[in-house]
């Protein structure tokens, strides 16, 4: 076994060892070990680059705060990661990972030249440097310092992972499981409620498991751990969730949790999930998620082997791992001491402790030297040496200008502890500063929320323990013996002999930044942490900063010689740690991603290889091509076939909605701008809606089925909106009318049938309705029944031909349409989608809205005001229309262009000009909205809207395009084909 | 012509979906009306019509064959086996000439969904976000609410069976969420 093992000691398996690879190498290590803790089983503490620098890199913590160790695990085709904390990974049989950020290896990396020029790379360096010339931006510069800046490279292939996501609600939901965590669930379980309680970590039990010398209620901790944990297990409304990161606070105690199922195992079989995202909603939160220790800042800090003193403890109690064979542990806090009197305990040599303070507690240094532990008090480290791991430090006096050296292989550090506030933030609660040891606390929550133990500030065991059990409920004090936690002093800066352009002492690590950077920062005036922030990157990193940000907030404050809390603390936001996104989208992929809408009828349309397209969340036949048609010669002889004889339409999609009661006709005068009251019951009418501002909302055609009775139809986008529209001005507005609205836009499938022969077509299966043309003229609608299914039977026409719209219960829609399809074999029926419509009522010239209107077209502009009644005396959009603006001479207005050249198919979109050879910028007249080629017409048609349009009859307009082509176009009325509607009236 | 007409609901899902021991069926075609009746016609309404209209939202009443839910103050809907609310349309229809009231018929707007076993309602809060707990959502519960993103009807039938309505072409969203999450449950 490694020299660096300490068996006997920590939770991993030794009976289980497991071998893996980094960088190709194969390593051991045993179940339960992490790439990091099983490394420097090995020896290993080089595990990265640094992003700016390239400067070798090894792990500064042992869990989710580590900003250093980054690698890349890959596990299997379309499944490697980038950017993973070496920490945080479980090793299995056969895992491959490997370093990133270095070219071409991790021991010898070319980018460290960046390392040797540093000085000419300060914070803003990038954004100074790299302004000119402006088109080298994108080419050159920008992938350049992507390529050297690096994290690991994102994943270009598919992830073939599976991921979940459910919701779930609890009573009490408990973030980490250390002490305070495990006596609030404790206390909790105890009530009748329902509890959740998450750790991120695989172990529960947070800092008990590496405090082998603590005891509770006279249990170690260990089995007071194990103890409790089974109470839990067992209590039936407690669910314990490891491997789970509360990543998000949100409103009103919705908190999301990402769970990792499968990246620990070998073996996973196919379709498993990988994560699932809890979306919780907790009556209350126990926020229970300790204290991040914090490194200290000096030159050389960030060598392989330097680590936080808390990370070795954790590796040696939970993995059983020692960092080195000979620690010096530099501190300003006594916690520090802890952990050395721990490591001396584990048979590791213990050089020296370096204590930044003056003043020291008399029983520390004592217990050092019992343990032949020599103490440097007033010192502290000035330098570092080493290559790939550290070999040596250098302490330094200032008032006797002591310098020595001290051998080592790893260098401890404790600059005291920060409470992290992370997820109390995200809740907005608030904080305050507490000067005496130098850290943020909660103050007044914003959730029903509280935050216990080292997360509060109440570091200790006992603490602990205590406002666990009271957040729980209970009222439970616990007896503890546990080593005093102790004080420490916050240093916004250690001294040094060296000059300052010779030193690079590290405040963020993943980022690259220095102290140095921070006072050039301020220097260069950014006095806001959240400024100092963006300017520099400090925090910005993916760990949000969990071990910079309280150090680089107090070199700040020093350096503009204000408090802490007058300069500030930036804003935590979620996730809490780097979040998957497979996990966020759980299982909204692929066809779940997003609803498609379809119809009953559209199986068939697929079944005979129609094109769709997707029209809101639905989706629509867009044409059927046969024999290899493309899209231009299907629609030419979709058009033509309709026009001839008979075509076939799926129209379900029209958002349908019933207005019923006493006061529909009041109700619809007031939401349409045109009369509805002499409507006769069996009558149709064409209705349009406006806006409270009295631009164009939505169209479509209306039936009134009885006397309290409409049949309202909408365009297919504009359904949801509509409904909402008409309910909120019932609502509000017109609460005095009894009418009720109820969508029924899926109770009905609508089967539009256009052509000469479609009333021949019906006439043998419509029964109850005389379906004469006397007796059933053009804007009708009949109730009677067709092949035996109930119908409201439509005459109308979108098209221009003889028209029929048959509504039947969407049940039946794909039956009823079959029918219709064989039997009209004998007219020569064809099936017809959207982009024949479209040029059907382009030819003559009924409006889309959406695209022959933007929501800034008035009825007049659209060459609609015989539909605006100037009888009623109000309906909604009325006032608006006399407003100055909108009567004013040239606005844009509808009309028709022909183009001089008929096979030119303007292009949707395009700009039309008076004057081509006008300079650049022209004047713009206005755009072309609609254009197709109809083949009835044999020539192009077009609609647009066009500054004074109506008063341009005749003129032509110029349609410049890209590539220089410029398109002549003569203005004309927007109705191209039967312009005396004389089609509709074919017997 | 002769004409076999098939009734199929108009959508292409499975008609039935095991996840452990809960399963996810079609309810099968259902009589729905959406009925709208002014407070003070309420009881006389219920006493034409044979059932109650609970006054309470969110609440529900149940005769063999008939389910009423109340939705808003002035808002029900009506879910009848095809036996049992055959006629009803009609009858509603003519108390409307008298009554404070709309009725609507919405039977094929929506799909009705049943899901029930132990562990119904996991299956349900893979995209409700509501509060399931017996407490929080009784047997004979009624509401309107969310199925990730898609409207739906959510009724408690018993503790551990639901119907989940929604419109038709929005069925296959729904039963998709739960076979994805049925076949993800199934192995971890």
């Amino acid at each position: 076994m490694s020299e660096f093992r300490r068996p006997g000691r920590g939770l991993v398996d030794y009976d289980s060892p497991v071998k893996f690879s980094f960088d190709g190498k194969t390593y051991d290590g045993f179940e339960g070990d992490t790439v990091a803790s099983a490394l420097l089983a090995s020896g290993v503490h080089l595990m990265g680059r640094s992003f700016k620098y390239h400067r070798p890199r090894g792990p500064v913590g042992a869990g989710s705060e580590e900003p250093n160790a980054l690698i890349t695990v890959t596990r299997g085709k379309g499944r490697m990661t980038p950017n993973l904390r070496a920490t945080t990974m479980e090793i299995y049989a056969g895992k491959e990972t490997a370093s990133q950020n270095r070219y071409p290896g991790l021991g010898f990396d070319a980018g460290a030249f960046n390392n040797v020029f540093s000085a000419f790379f300060p914070a803003g360096f990038y954004n100074k440097t790299f302004m000119w010339p402006k088109s080298f931006w994108d080419k050159v510069y920008e992938p350049f310092i992507r390529k050297m800046a690096g994290l690991g490279p994102a994943p270009t292939e598919v992830d073939p992972d599976n991921y979940g996501s459910v919701y779930a609600t609890c009573d009490v939901l408990i973030v980490g499981s250390g002490p305070a965590g495990l006596a609030a669930a404790l206390a909790a379980s105890k009530k009748d409620q329902d509890v959740i309680l998450v750790d991120e970590n695989p172990q529960l039990g947070g800092s008990l498991i590496s405090s082998p010398e603590v005891t509770i209620d006279g249990l170690s901790a260990a089995d007071w751990r194990a103890k409790t944990l089974k109470t839990l297990e067992k209590s039936g409304n407690v669910r314990l969730m490891p491997r789970t990161t509360a990543i998000g606070y949100y409103h009103d105690n919705f908190v999301a949790l990402a769970e990792r199922h499968t990246d620990h195992l070998p073996m996973v079989e196919p379709g498993r999930i990988r994560e699932t995202l809890h979306r919780i909603r907790a009556g209350e939160v126990i926020l229970a998620q300790g204290a991040i220790e914090r490194p200290l800042v000096f030159d050389g800090n960030d060598r392989p082997g330097v680590m936080l003193a808390s990370a070795a403890q954790t590796y040696l109690n939970i993995y059983g791992v020692a960092v080195g064979k000979e620690l010096v542990v530099f501190t300003s806090h006594d916690s520090a001491y802890n952990a050395a009197f721990e490591l001396a305990g584990a048979n590791v040599r213990i050089a020296s402790i370096i204590d930044a303070r003056r003043e020291v507690h008399a029983h520390l240094i004592e217990e050092a030297e019992r343990r032949g532990i020599d103490v440097h008090i007033g010192m502290v480290v000035s330098g570092t040496k080493g290559k790939k791991r550290i070999s040596e430090v250098e302490i330094y006096e200032s008032v006797h200008n002591d310098r020595k050296r001290i051998k080592c292989d790893a260098l401890l550090m404790c600059g005291g502890w920060t409470p992290s506030l992370h997820l109390w933030s995200h809740s907005k609660g608030s904080i305050k500063w507490d000067s005496q040891t130098g850290v943020y606390l909660p103050d007044k929550a914003n959730e029903n929320c509280v935050c216990i133990g080292a997360s509060n500030g109440d570091f200790g065991v006992k603490a602990a323990l205590d406002a666990g059990s009271k957040a729980g409920g209970g009222r439970k004090t616990y007896k503890t013996e546990e080593p005093d936690f102790g004080v420490g002093e916050v240093f916004d800066h250690l001294p040094s002999y060296k000059k300052s352009s010779k030193t690079k002492a590290f405040v963020d690590f993943q980022n690259d930044v220095t102290d140095k950077d921070i006072k050039l920062a301020v220097r260069e005036g950014f006095h806001s942490i959240e400024h100092v922030k963006r300017y520099t990157t400090n925090g910005m990193a993916t760990d949000q900063g969990k071990t910079s940000n309280l150090n680089a907030l107090e070199i700040a404050s020093k350096a503009l010689g204000k408090d802490a809390p007058q300069v500030g603390l930036t804003t935590f936001r979620p996730p809490y740690t780097p979040t998957t996104f497979g996990a966020l989208c759980g299982y909204r992929t692929d066809d779940l991603f997003e609803v498609t809408r379809k119809t009953a009828i559209d199986p068939w349309a697929e079944g005979q290889g129609a094109v769709f397209e997707p029209v809101g969340v639905w989706r629509r036949a867009w044409y059927f091509p046969q024999d290899g048609e493309d899209m231009h010669a299907a629609v030419a002889r979709e058009c033509k076939v309709t026009r001839d004889s008979l075509g076939i339409f799926d129209a379900s999609t029209l958002g349908k909605i019933e207005v019923v009661g006493p006061d529909a006709s009041k109700f619809m005068n007031l939401m349409y701008t045109n009369p509805w009251s002499k409507l006769g019951v069996g009558a149709c009418r064409y209705g349009l809606m406006l806006g409270e501002n009295g631009y164009i909302y939505d169209d479509g055609v209306v039936g009134r089925i009885a006397e309290d009775r409409f049949h309202v139809t909408t365009t297919t986008g504009g359904a949801p909106r509509v409904y909402r529209h008409m309910e909120d001005y019932l609502q509000t507005e017109f609460p005095e009318l009894d009418v009720w609205l109820t969508s029924t836009t899926e109770q009905w499938s609508v089967i539009a049938l256009n052509g000469p022969n479609a009333r021949k077509l019906i006439a043998p299966f419509v029964e109850g309705i005389d379906l004469s043309p006397e007796a059933f003229p053009h804007m009708a609608v009949r109730e009677g029944s067709i092949f035996g299914i109930p119908t409201r039977l439509f005459r109308v026409s979108f098209s221009g031909e003889l028209g029929f719209e048959i509504n039947i219960p969407s049940h039946f829609g794909l039956a009823v349409w079959k029918a219709l399809f064989e039997a009209g074999q004998e007219y020569n029926i064809t099936p017809y989608g959207t982009e024949t419509m479209h040029v059907l009522r382009a030819e003559k010239g009924f409006i889309i809205v959406g695209q022959d209107t933007d929501g800034t077209v008035t009825p007049q502009d659209a060459g609609m005001n015989w539909i605006v009644s100037k009888k009623k005396k109000d309906f909604v959009g009325k006032r608006s229309l006399q407003r100055s603006d909108l009567v004013a001479e040239g606005r844009k207005q509808l009309i028709g262009l022909l183009t001089d050249d008929p096979k030119v198919v303007l292009e949707e979109g395009a700009q039309i000009v008076a004057d081509p050879n006008q300079p650049i910028p022209m004047d713009m007249l206005g755009h072309v909205t609609s254009s197709y080629w109809s083949e009835s017409l044999g020539k192009s048609v077009a609609m647009a809207l066009v500054k004074d349009g109506f008063n341009l009859m005749g003129q032509t307009l110029h349609i410049p395009m890209a590539g220089g082509v410029v398109h002549k176009a003569t203005v004309v009325k927007p109705v191209f084909y039967d312009p005396n509607g004389e089609r509709l009236n074919v017997l | 012509m002769s004409f076999d007409i098939k009734i199929d609901q108009g959508v292409e899902i499975p008609e039935v979906l095991q996840s452990g021991r809960v399963v996810a069926e079609l309810a099968g075609e259902k009589v729905r009306l959406s009925l709208r009746v002014k407070s003070a016609d309420r009881t006389a309404v219920a006493k034409a019509l044979g059932f109650t209209l609970p006054a309470k939202i969110g609440a529900t009443s149940s005769k063999v064959g008939i389910t009423c839910a109340c939705l808003g103050p002035d808002e029900w809907i009506v879910i009848a086996d095809q036996d049992k609310g055959g006629k009803l349309y009609g009858k509603a229809l003519k108390l409307a000439s008298k009554y404070d009231m709309s009725v609507t018929d919405v039977s094929f707007r929506n799909i009705g969904i049943t899901v029930t076993g132990e562990g119904a309602a996991d299956m349900i809060n893979v995209g409700c976000p509501l509060d399931l707990r017996l407490a929080a959502f009784p047997v004979g519960s009624c509401t309107r609410s969310v199925y990730e993103a898609v409207p739906i009807l959510l009724y408690r039938r018993a503790e551990d069976s639901f119907t989940v309505e929604c419109w038709r072409s929005f069925a296959p969203y729904v039963v998709g969420l739960m076979a994805a999450h049925r076949s993800g449950a199934a192995s971890t």
